[in-house]
């Protein structure tokens, strides 16, 4: 009695921190972009639809997230198929070739796919060829594919491997399916609750991506909600665009809603699996070869190309020239050291490191709260990462914009409210997986609490601690769409200055910080690909 | 003469440089049940796999039915080969109801749904559970998904029945039940069937013929009757019963007889031996012994097992385990006497130190 008792007063400390970031960072914005909305009032919002402006940036972003959704889930799906059929070496080899390009921030890969298949860019050069219609809409597609596929292929593989879906394919093979009706009848089917979730994050992260419709449909004249959003907020002085940026926010954040909503229905566990021993994993080897090398040519051409090709650029005397060795030059990253971006390392670097720690302390904190009791606050955590970047800066400008209006905290505060479910997740997923008995056998060995908690306990979460504080930490670097909003003068992430340079038309010295941004970043990357390696199933093992 | 239903040559199978079934050879004729006995790891479901076409052997060749379904340059996929098969993990698919399950290997011989449904409907009245038509895999114990996984296997109609362990993750009144009704729809269909456990006494109750698969190979192949009295040798005796084993030296053998020498003593009981006279390996099972009689030893262990009383007599040359009915009548401690009945004389092998029974 005495020792609950004892135990009680700091675990409702916790909670209180626990509610009050999440009120401050996440509730109490948004609700402050609501009562805008509302006080802006019914006539003003029609007034800015009939004043036009709206419908063209909202028709272009439901149209491209759609298709490039669509084109996503297949190719995803497909390579998922064909990556599960593959020995374990091979498999390793393509899951890192296909998800490596997740550490290139999306306008860095737009930027590197005008470095390689635009005008004037390398195979230009090389042979005379370039993509029509990069700069445009068709460019602006195919780079919300590339950057949405990843995330995709991983949530569809992952799916394939937590079932016993081998044998149930031979099943099917045995019950006289063909391998075409086994795929149709029983692997689609079952694999239609991943299917929805990865439509679904493809088609939130289409709408919501700021940095491909910046670097590839600007230029060309093709707006989207979040580059319409950027222009009227920071570049416009007009007072009628506040009402518009409003609009255009509230659409982002009704789409979202209704596309989780709608998958979240959809998706609900009617099918629930148990999983058991599988048979021997290897099977009959017909055609993986061919599959190989058309997923090789897939990762070369969308990913490792054009990251050569800026680079490439980066180290070339000036645009126009060939990126041949007479051309080469350290230049660039010496103009870029002289163009303040110096600084803007810093804040970013400041930025990701204070996040990082800020939301694996919150995320760890609200893991151990809700192994005692559920609450509600886990689930809005994932909910706001779903906020689209756009709406969640505007909602954080209105709520702290009036004291904190340009500093670097209110960068803060919006990265926080993002970013807190990445930390959260990896952790609580691990804690889950980590069973209670685990903790109970260590005490009945003689083991207090504590003791417990460090010898068995963190040990356990140690690789997913990590792994939550560097996601959040090479995500905020990365981070573009709400420090585009926020940042004042001075206080320019890495992003914005790579944003800045590029609009100013330097497309040499853009490359030298684009290829330092994403660098430094994969740097910070690599002890996840490593730990990815060591999961943890201690705990799940019958 | 009766016709081969599955011939087996030579099939080796590789998981890299590893061989998991290493030059096996097997026949199934007519409409038997040969049951394939073996410790985990010794090639059961790989073998099964091989004939079911969800792999295909590195070398060797395999017949059903009197075609050659794979071998040098022949590889007939699994929905085209006629067999019937049930998962040891059942392997039901987590989205299809139990009617929709047993259904579909008759829309994929391209029956119209109504038909399918029709004939479906039957086979789960036939395995008993008509009243779950409409039940996901979730929503079934595991007998009951194991009974749909049956009848989706005679939805097939097949020649030959592959039952890769299908009891393994049942409790022991349910095993007993389904392995019932097993053997009795296989029956009924005609049609033969290779039954891989690693459960002695199932083996022996489910088979025509057992075969023990030890490292890739088939080491013995014989009836049920015949492997548990005259087993290949002292790791085939442990692996198909309770079994002690001890060292003796064969005196003499006739007709149905043998002459042993143990513990300086010299008993004629029933049996037979493989191996001439001399220092050789006696394998004795619990009931071919009994308490009371001409030799005397000390009660080391007792296990009350219910119908009967397994005693754990030391010899002063080793152990015995003898079984009697009812309750024990004993103490741990106690000097007793008793005798043997019968045995099975093995050449002397290096791994009997003949101080330990062999239990499995």
């Amino acid at each position: 009695m005495a020792d609950r008792a004892a135990s009680r007063f700091p675990q409702s400390g916790g909670w209180l921190l626990v509610f009050a970031a999440a009120a401050a960072v996440v509730v109490y914005p948004l609700f402050e972009l609501a009562r805008e909305l509302v006080t802006v009032g019914r006539s003003s919002i029609a007034d800015t639809f009939a004043a036009g402006g709206v419908w063209v940036p909202i028709f272009h972003t439901l149209w491209t997230s759609v298709v490039a959704t669509a084109v996503t889930l297949t190719l995803a799906t497909a390579v998922a198929l064909a990556t599960a059929s593959f020995s374990p070496r091979k498999r390793i080899l393509v899951v890192v070739g296909m998800t490596l390009p997740f550490l290139i921030p999306p306008f860095v890969s737009a930027m590197s796919w005008v470095a390689a298949y635009g005008p004037g860019g390398l195979l230009d050069d090389a042979f005379g060829l370039s993509l029509p219609g990069l700069i445009g809409s068709a460019g602006v597609v195919t780079l919300l594919v590339v950057n949405a596929t990843p995330l995709a292929y991983l949530i569809v593989l992952s799916s394939l491997d937590a079932r016993t879906e081998r044998d149930l394919v031979r099943a099917a093979r045995v019950s006289g399916a063909t391998p075409w009706e086994a795929l149709r009848t029983v692997t689609l089917p079952m694999l239609r609750p991943a299917l929805i979730a990865a439509g679904a994050i493809s088609f939130i992260m289409s709408a919501n991506s700021f940095g491909v419709p910046a670097v590839l449909g600007t230029p060309a004249g093709f707006g989207t909600v979040t580059t319409r959003i950027y222009q009227d907020l920071v570049l416009s002085a007009d007072p009628a665009a506040f009402d518009r940026v409003l609009v255009l926010a509230a659409f982002l954040a009704a789409a979202t809603i209704v596309v989780i909503g709608t998958a979240d229905v959809h998706s609900r566990g009617r099918i629930r699996l148990r999983v058991e021993p599988s048979g021997p994993r290897r099977g009959s080897s017909g055609g993986t070869r061919w599959s190989a090398r058309l997923i090789t040519a897939y990762v070369m051409a969308t990913g490792l190309l054009p990251f050569v090709a800026l680079v490439l650029m980066s180290i070339t005397r000036g645009v126009g020239l060939s990126p041949v060795p007479t051309n080469w030059t350290l230049g660039n990253f010496e103009e870029v050291l002289d163009s303040g971006a110096v600084g803007a390392f810093g804040t970013s670097l400041m930025l990701a490191v204070t996040a990082a720690t800020i939301t694996l302390g919150l995320g760890s904190l609200l893991v151990v709260l809700e192994r005692r009791r559920r609450s509600g606050v886990g689930t809005a955590a994932a909910l706001s990462f779903a906020v689209p970047g756009s709406v969640l800066a505007i909602a954080v400008l209105l709520a702290y914009g009036s004291v904190l209006r340009d500093t670097v905290l209110i960068i803060l505060i919006a990265y926080i409210a993002k970013f807190w479910a990445l930390a959260h997740r990896p952790v609580s997923g691990s804690a889950d997986a980590v069973s209670p008995e685990v903790f109970g056998a260590a005490r009945l060995c003689g083991a207090t609490p504590a003791t417990a908690a460090r010898t068995i306990v963190i040990p356990l979460l140690r690789s997913a601690l990590v792994t939550g504080w560097l996601i959040v930490f090479v995500f905020a670097l990365h981070e573009l769409t709400m420090s585009s909003l926020l940042h004042g003068p001075g206080n320019e992430t890495l992003a914005v200055s790579v944003l800045n340079l590029q609009q100013l038309g330097e497309p040499t010295v853009t490359s030298a910080l684009a290829v330092l941004l994403t660098v430094g970043a994969a740097l910070a990357a690599i002890p996840l690909l490593l730990l990815r390696r060591a999961p943890v199933d201690a705990g799940r093992a019958q | 003469m009766t016709s081969s239903t599955l011939r087996c040559r030579s099939v080796t199978v590789r998981y890299g440089s590893n061989p998991v079934l290493d030059g096996l050879d097997l026949e199934l004729v007519g409409s038997e049940t040969v049951a394939l006995l073996g410790p985990s790891g010794s090639g059961k479901t790989t073998l099964l796999y091989a004939i079911a076409g969800l792999l295909d052997p590195d070398h060797g060749e395999i017949a059903i039915d009197g075609t050659v379904v794979a071998g040098p340059g022949v590889s007939v996929p699994p929905e085209s080969r006629a067999v019937g098969m049930v998962f040891q993990n059942y392997a039901l698919w987590p989205h299809l109801n139990a009617i929709d399950t047993i259904a579909y290997p008759m829309l994929r011989q391209g029956l119209s749904r109504s038909e399918a449904r029709l004939k479906a409907e039957r086979l789960l009245r036939l395995v008993g559970i008509s009243d779950l038509a409409d039940r996901l895999p979730d929503q079934l114990s595991g007998g009951q998904q194991q009974r749909v996984g049956l009848a989706r296997a005679l939805a097939t109609e097949p020649a030959l029945y592959l039952f890769d362990e299908p009891t393994a993750h049942l409790d022991a009144g349910l095993r007993t039940a389904l392995q019932q009704e097993l053997v009795e729809q296989r029956r009924r269909s005609g049609a033969a069937a290779l039954y891989t456990t690693h459960d002695a006494s199932e083996a022996l109750a489910v088979a025509d013929r057992v075969a023990v698969l030890r490292s890739g190979q088939i080491v013995q192949i014989a009836s049920p009757e015949h492997i548990y009295r005259e087993p290949v040798d002292v790791w085939t005796a442990g692996l198909t019963g309770p079994t002690s084993v001890l060292k003796c030296v064969l005196v003499g053998s006739g007709e149905g007889t043998i002459e042993v020498e143990f513990a300086g003593s010299v008993s004629r009981i029933e049996g037979g031996s493989s191996c001439p006279p001399g220092p050789a390996t006696l394998v004795v099972r619990p009931e071919w012994a009994t308490l009371g009689g001409d030799r005397s030893g000390i009660v080391e262990h007792l296990t009350f097992e219910g119908p009967h009383t397994d005693y754990t007599i030391g010899t002063g040359h080793g152990s015995i385990r003898i079984r009697r009915a009812g309750s024990p009548r004993l103490q741990v401690g106690e000097t007793t006497q008793w005798s043997l009945q019968r045995g099975w004389v093995l050449a002397a092998s290096a791994e009997v130190d003949g101080s330990e029974p062999v239990v499995p």
